[in-house]
């Protein structure tokens, strides 16, 4: 704020020593005016009288001429004030109301004011470089799961949506380039609360500078970032950006996923849901022949994936010298003909996966017509189209910007969880729908929470002194309800991190070592419960044990008592 | 040779004689203490004070301070003045007035020695 108050001074100076130097000439003129009382005595003004009538005068106000009426000397001076110091009082009004409205300066402002309310933030948060269609969505999954996040993004429209938006925490939003490191040091990257940069940009030169100047100002900072390109991603995992995200690999991914590993996928989707969301529901697509439309980047990604499923594939493309397509059927695919030459009817999905919606849900409603038993699945770009999707009712409708979302949830709730699903992904599809139903038991169909616990001093002291005295503790005894030992808390431990290794949906009867980190996933108020006990001995105590150790002298000379 | 700092040194140097001026004299004697110095002394005190606006160095900001501590008093002794005129002794008076403008006179004299200080560690 500082800086900006010595900024109005400075371009007031003018102003002020002009207003300075016509009010001292008038008031001293005025003092030297003879004037003549009723008596017919001549008078002259104090320098308090005349600074008094100079100071009504300049600003308009205009008491009248007071003690006495004037003598023609006086009026003569006044006459010559008004205009003297009339002028240059509108003179600075003028300039206070035109610095008040420029622009510079109530950019510098909402800028200083910003920085001090990230500086103020005492708990964790993220920075999110961009309020484009994927972080508006992380940012609404954000506030409901009760994290901070504060958004840098140049787009002054886009930040304006922001403020429409519903939210539990007020979000705080700057509008600046975020390649500028001095974007991202208002944004709080220094401040020690700041968890991680998050940057989801379309443009990779973006990403790609906020990257690099991230991990220069907090090397240990957590930094995901959107890389659309293969050698801007590899340029990113150069200097160790932790985490790299590519929409269209993620999208063939997913979709491959989908294909042959349905539970993992919806695990994935489920653990990083919106709270409140419940479980998707299940479409499993069809082994066969599929028609791919559009061999963009998207495409490229799904047939790769596709293949490496063993599912052969026909490729519909308008433009295919651009995208290098060697064997496919040259059209667009959203009128009839170019889709009966792809073999329609004797395929048995399609992915409609071009960058254009309308067109997209113009090759399902034609495909549909062509083959009721089709599995549709269509690629939606802009969320603005959402209605029309939900009217047309594909198999799947998958969009890139909620894919992207998910994904750098999985990295920012813990980072524990991430290790989790990529453990996941490497198991078969029964073992993904067993742990789900084994979920679902515990926690219902909405979407749990998920979140990790270390076992040490600092954190788990309670525990931790059980551990030291020599006592075994195993998960179950943390899985206890801490008001009724007899309960169990509605949580389910997904993952065990000891010494580097990790062992997937550890047993109830593992016995934990000092170290330990353990993802639970769970209902909020299992979250809540947990720490209520972690650094409390006593809580912990009647726990392990179902007594309640009276705390106080007297309490435990009557218990004595009670019990000889 | 600047004009800008002509002007500057000229104000600054220009509000301490104009305040040494009013302050010298008897303390209590009205005839030594005329009160159109001190309404010069104010104003060459306020328009120094606006010419510091804006300096960021620490040098300009005590050299603000200082401004503002003598504009401080001088403004006080003026009030007083008009205030109590016609109902206070005036010998009484005068010696509460250049009692406060020789407070502003040491404040205007720190403000010019910073003033030189500055201008002897200057090379050129």
């Amino acid at each position: 704020m500082n800086s900006i108050l010595f900024m109005i001074l400075r371009r007031l100076r003018r102003p002020l020593i002009l207003i300075i130097v016509s009010f001292a000439i008038a008031t001293m003129g005025l003092t030297l005016m003879p004037g003549v009382d009723d008596k017919g005595q001549v008078w002259y003004m104090t320098i308090f009288e005349a600074f008094y009538v100079i100071s009504y005068t300049a600003s308009t106000i205009g008491f009248g001429e007071v003690p006495h009426p004037y003598s023609q000397a006086q009026r003569l001076w006044m006459t010559l004030s008004i205009y003297l110091t009339v002028i240059p009082w509108f003179y600075a009004v003028g300039k206070i109301i035109t610095l008040l409205q420029d622009v510079s300066l109530r950019q510098a402002v909402t800028a200083e004011r910003f920085a001090n309310n990230v500086s103020k933030l005492q708990e964790p948060f993220f920075i999110l470089c961009s309020y484009g269609q994927s972080a508006s969505l992380l940012a609404k999954i954000l506030d409901e799961k009760n994290m901070r996040a504060v958004i840098v993004e140049q787009n002054q429209e886009r930040l304006n949506e922001l403020e429409l938006v519903d939210s539990k925490n007020r979000t705080l939003s700057l509008c600046a380039d975020a390649k500028l490191p001095e974007s991202l040091i208002r944004a709080g990257i220094n401040n020690p609360y700041c968890s991680g940069v998050v940057t989801l940009t379309d443009n990779d030169d973006v990403n790609l500078a906020v990257a690099v100047s991230a991990k220069l100002m907090r090397p240990n900072l957590c930094v995901i970032a959107r890389a659309d390109r293969v050698d801007i991603a590899a340029n990113m995992a150069s200097f160790r950006t932790d985490h790299i995200i590519n929409p269209y690999e993620l999208f063939g991914e997913q979709l491959a996923m989908r294909v042959h590993a349905l539970g993992t996928y919806i695990l994935h989707q489920w653990l990083t849901g919106i709270p409140g969301d419940t479980l998707p529901p299940p479409e499993n697509p069809p082994r066969g022949h599929w028609i791919v439309c559009g061999y963009g980047r998207f495409g490229k990604a799904v047939v790769a994936n596709l293949e490496r499923e063993n599912l052969t594939t026909t490729i519909i493309e308008a433009m295919p010298d651009l995208t290098e397509c060697t064997q496919c059927v040259v059209g667009s695919g959203t009128e009839a003909e170019t889709l009966i030459e792809a073999d329609i009817e004797n395929a048995c999905g399609i992915v409609a996966g071009t960058d254009n919606d309308i067109n997209n849900l113009s090759i399902v409603m034609t495909a549909k017509a062509l083959n009721p038993k089709l599995f549709l699945i269509v690629r939606k770009n802009n969320r603005d189209n959402s209605t029309l999707f939900r009217k047309f009712r594909a198999d799947i409708t998958m969009q890139p910007t909620d894919i992207i979302a998910h994904e750098c949830l999985a990295h920012m709730l813990t980072p524990l969880l991430a290790e989790f699903l990529t453990m996941a992904r490497s198991q078969d599809n029964q073992w993904a729908n067993n742990l789900i139903s084994q979920l679902v038991d515990v926690v219902g169909e909405t979407v749990p929470e998920t979140w990790a616990v270390t076992i040490d001093a600092k954190k788990a002291s309670a525990v931790n002194e059980y551990i030291d005295s020599g006592m075994i503790v195993k998960i179950e005894n943390l899985m206890c309800d801490p008001v009724d030992h007899e309960k169990e808390l509605k949580l389910v431990p997904l993952l065990l991190l000891r010494d580097g290794n990790s062992t997937l949906v550890p047993d109830k009867d593992t016995v934990i070592v000092y170290g330990d980190r353990i993802l639970f996933c769970g209902t909020y108020d299992a979250k809540t419960a947990v720490p209520s006990y972690l650094n409390n001995s006593r809580t912990f105590n009647y726990m392990m044990t179902g007594v309640e150790v009276p705390d106080s002298v007297i309490w435990r000379w009557i218990k004595n008592i009670t019990v000889n | 040779m600047n004009l800008e700092k002509v002007v500057f040194g000229f104000f600054i140097v220009l509000a301490m004689t104009l305040n040494f001026g009013f302050f010298i004299g008897d303390i209590d004697n009205v005839s030594h203490h005329h009160v159109y110095e001190l309404y010069a002394a104010i104003i060459v005190s306020l328009i120094a004070t606006v010419l510091k606006f804006g300096d960021r160095t620490q040098l300009g900001a005590i050299l603000l301070s200082t401004s503002l501590a003598a504009d401080l008093q001088l403004i006080t002794a003026a009030i007083l003045w008009a205030a109590m005129e016609g109902q206070m002794d005036s010998a009484h008076m005068m010696v509460y007035i250049v009692s406060l403008s020789g407070g502003a006179l040491m404040a205007n004299f720190v403000s010019v020695i910073l003033l030189i200080s500055e201008t002897i560690t200057q090379r050129r």
